[in-house]
């Protein structure tokens, strides 16, 4: 078992929920989305986000149209399918309920302590 | 002073630095590497291609600026390096597709691992792939360059067309773990990218430039118009075609590996029988191993074998070859192209071994172009009414029966146990001659490119007769010295015999007779076990039964042969044969036969 393993799989984790939560509410091209996941420091490179984008279009929770840029190729927005929002819903609860427990357990540690 | 290269990235054009453009080629090849098809590879490269675009997008202030090695450097450091594209599968393992991408990215691929390797990395490349240590595979290599000497083929072939392990994703498919950042993490902390890596790349990358240059150009021409259009289609969802066309793909590809797998066998097995008689071949021109002097003796051309054989090595072994290379490359996925020059150069020589293997024909037809014929004549006396009897002698050396056959030539020692070429191309014709004597006149042909070399094969063609107490004894095979290889040796034996000799030629020369009395010929195949008078241009059968009893009944009780005739009706019987006549009835018996006439009622 390795600290890096254990940090990445977390981080890895998460990174697919945000993406979803960060589209909750409007369309985003991937800049958009990169620029919020990189200021909230939960991605380091762009890289990640691309396959990741794929898979979940792939799996029915993405969509995309495409729209002009003045400044640019044009670009990809992605917005939530119905399928997506749902998904969203049943994660954001996960979430909470992880949030938690996970926040009783490391409290309780730092209580005993 | 930099020159500088035209990209189209993602619809936007852009002067770029060429060594710049190199880097950023190599980046996104490498990128392209991490992911397989099934994770929507190309799509995944078009967003970034994209993103890229933006990117530098924003560094340049007008059209006229050209983007350096300093901005696509800015711009790698962004997006991230290629293992950071790379998604932990583990995670999604409860996404519909997810076991089947496990699958995918889990499986081996084989590369050539050249960080662990003595020659090409071949053997630990395999080692990996079969999960066995690098030591076995590399002694089954000696075992099989000494054993068959095919071994060698296949290391090379191997070496050709199995890719590198460049980026770190690849290495960690060659070993067969997952790649998941993890993994990837793990690797580079190993130190498994090592300075080295990085010269490599950088002496690929010149050497790919020039190809590279020429490309981008017409590349950048093509992809303006056809983006979009084909985004747009991409963007509607999944449709119930590309499902039946997903089913139908995976029975195509699955009948293509199979095809792949009969492929590689035939070709590895034409490629390897090949080797082998090559090499048999080209040894057997030094050394002499026996049974294959046969081969030796027919090539007549006397073009030196070894050329033959690596001439008919190519001609055959270069389109098994692409055969077999069809099959690797539809079962390994990776699998490098062995390149344009390459490929023509196999085509030449192909080419080459063709045209040399016809000029080997020709030379080979026109030695048989000449046929001169030296004439041996021998005289020998036969008084009047004697009956000369012809029999044929075989050899128990040669294992001949006494059946003539032409053009077919065969090894053997003879008695002093010198090796020799045998045949049983014998003819023997019988003239009429009104002269006194009997004359034998052996007439010896052969083959040759010229005059001299084919009166040479003829004069050294053996073959011998004798007359014993008036039995002409004649060989029923000739033999010559190998040396002068099979070329079509015949003897023809003619014997002139005054008119009014009585011959008899034994059972054994039937098959050395003529069918027909052609060309003055007297005797035929259906002459022997007779006693002949000879006549003028003529015989005369002296013991044949007179006027051959040719007609045969055999129908509704009637019989008619050389028994006699035989009628049989059921109830009444007449039978007509040597021993007489008898005829029987219901009420009425009838014989005549040596005893005298006998009649009698039946009851």
């Amino acid at each position: 078992m390795k600290i890096e393993n254990t940090k990445a799989q977390m981080r890895k984790g998460v990174l697919e929920f945000c993406i979803l939560s960060v589209l909750k509410d409007n369309a985003a091209y991937v800049a958009e989305i990169l620029g919020t996941l990189k200021d909230a420091k939960l991605l380091v490179v762009e890289g990640t986000i691309y396959p990741l984008l794929t898979r979940l279009k792939n799996a029915g929770l993405l969509s995309y149209k495409w729209e002009e840029s003045t400044s640019g190729p044009p670009r990809k927005y992605y917005e939530l399918t119905e399928t997506g929002k749902l998904f969203l819903k049943e994660l954001d609860s996960t979430w909470n309920e992880l949030q938690n427990a996970v926040n009783i357990v490391t409290s309780q540690k730092t209580k005993t302590k | 002073m930099n020159k500088t290269v035209n990209i189209n990235l993602a619809g936007i054009f852009f002067h770029i630095d060429e060594d710049a453009y190199l880097k950023l080629q190599h980046y996104l090849e490498a990128i392209k590497r991490s992911f397989t098809n099934s994770q929507g590879q190309s799509e995944i490269i078009e967003d970034i291609e994209a993103r890229i675009s933006e990117l530098f997008n924003e560094r340049v202030q007008n059209n006229k600026q050209v983007i350096r090695i300093k901005e696509v450097d800015e711009v790698i450091s962004i997006m991230g390096q290629p293992e950071d594209y790379l998604v932990d599968d583990e995670i999604f393992e409860d996404e519909p597709q997810s076991s089947y991408k496990k699958k995918s990215t889990t499986s081996k691929k084989l590369f050539r691992d050249t960080d662990n390797s003595y020659i090409s990395g071949v053997s630990s490349g395999l080692a990996h792939y079969f999960g066995i240590d690098a030591i076995w595979v590399r002694l089954a290599w000696i075992l099989l360059i000494f054993g068959a000497g095919t071994g060698f083929l296949l290391y090379i072939l191997l070496w050709i067309l199995v890719p590198e392990a460049k980026t770190t994703a690849e290495k960690i498919m060659m070993t067969g773990e997952p790649v998941n950042i993890s993994n990837i993490e793990k690797k580079i902390k190993d130190g498994f990218e090592n300075v080295t890596d990085v010269a490599k790349n950088v002496g690929e990358s010149i050497g790919a430039a020039a190809k590279n240059v020429s490309e981008s150009v017409s590349n950048a021409a093509k992809n303006v118009n056809v983006k979009k259009q084909s985004n747009s289609i991409k963007s509607s969802s999944k449709t119930f075609f590309d499902t039946v066309g997903d089913v139908i793909m995976f029975f195509f590809k699955i009948f293509a590996k199979f095809i792949g797998v009969l492929l590689i066998i035939i070709g590895s097995f034409a490629l390897i029988a090949l080797a082998v008689s090559l090499l048999s071949l080209g040894v057997a021109d030094i050394i002499h191993i026996p049974g294959l002097d046969l081969v030796d003796i027919a090539n007549t051309g006397n073009t030196p074998m070894w050329l033959i054989s690596l001439l008919a090595f190519f001609a055959i072994g270069v389109p098994f070859f692409f055969l077999f290379y069809l099959g690797l490359k539809t079962l390994i996925n990776n699998l490098k192209s062995i390149g344009k020059i390459a490929k023509f150069t196999l085509l030449g020589l192909w080419l080459i071994s063709i045209i040399g293997l016809v000029i080997v024909g020709i030379r080979q037809a026109s030695e048989h172009a000449f046929e001169e014929h030296f004439i041996e004549k021998t005289e020998f006396p036969i008084t009047f009414n004697d009956t000369l009897n012809i029999k044929m002698i075989g050899n128990d050396n040669f294992n001949l029966g006494f059946h003539r056959r032409h053009n077919d030539f065969k090894l053997a020692h003879n008695e002093n146990g010198n090796k020799v070429i045998y045949s049983s191309d014998i003819n023997v014709i019988v003239k009429s001659t009104t002269d006194s004597i009997a004359t034998i006149v052996i007439k010896k042909s052969a083959d040759g490119r010229d005059y001299d070399t084919a009166i040479e094969r003829a004069k050294n063609i053996n073959y011998n007769f004798q007359l014993k107490n008036n039995t002409l004894i004649l060989n029923s095979y000739l033999t010559t010295n190998p040396e002068n290889k099979f070329s079509d040796q015949e003897v023809n034996v003619i014997l002139y015999i005054p008119i009014h000799t009585i011959l008899y030629f034994n059972s054994t020369t039937k098959s050395y007779l003529y069918h027909s009395r052609r060309n003055d010929n007297i005797v035929t195949n259906r002459n022997t076990n007779h006693y002949l008078k000879i006549l003028d241009n003529d015989i005369e059968c002296l013991d044949c039964p007179d006027g051959d009893f040719k007609i045969k009944v055999n129908t509704n009780g009637v019989k008619i042969n050389e028994d006699g005739i035989d009628i049989n009706d059921g109830e009444n019987s007449l039978k007509i044969n040597e021993d007489g006549i008898r005829v029987k009835s219901d009420e009425v018996k009838v014989n005549i036969d040596s005893n005298g006439i006998k009649i009698e009622t039946v009851k």
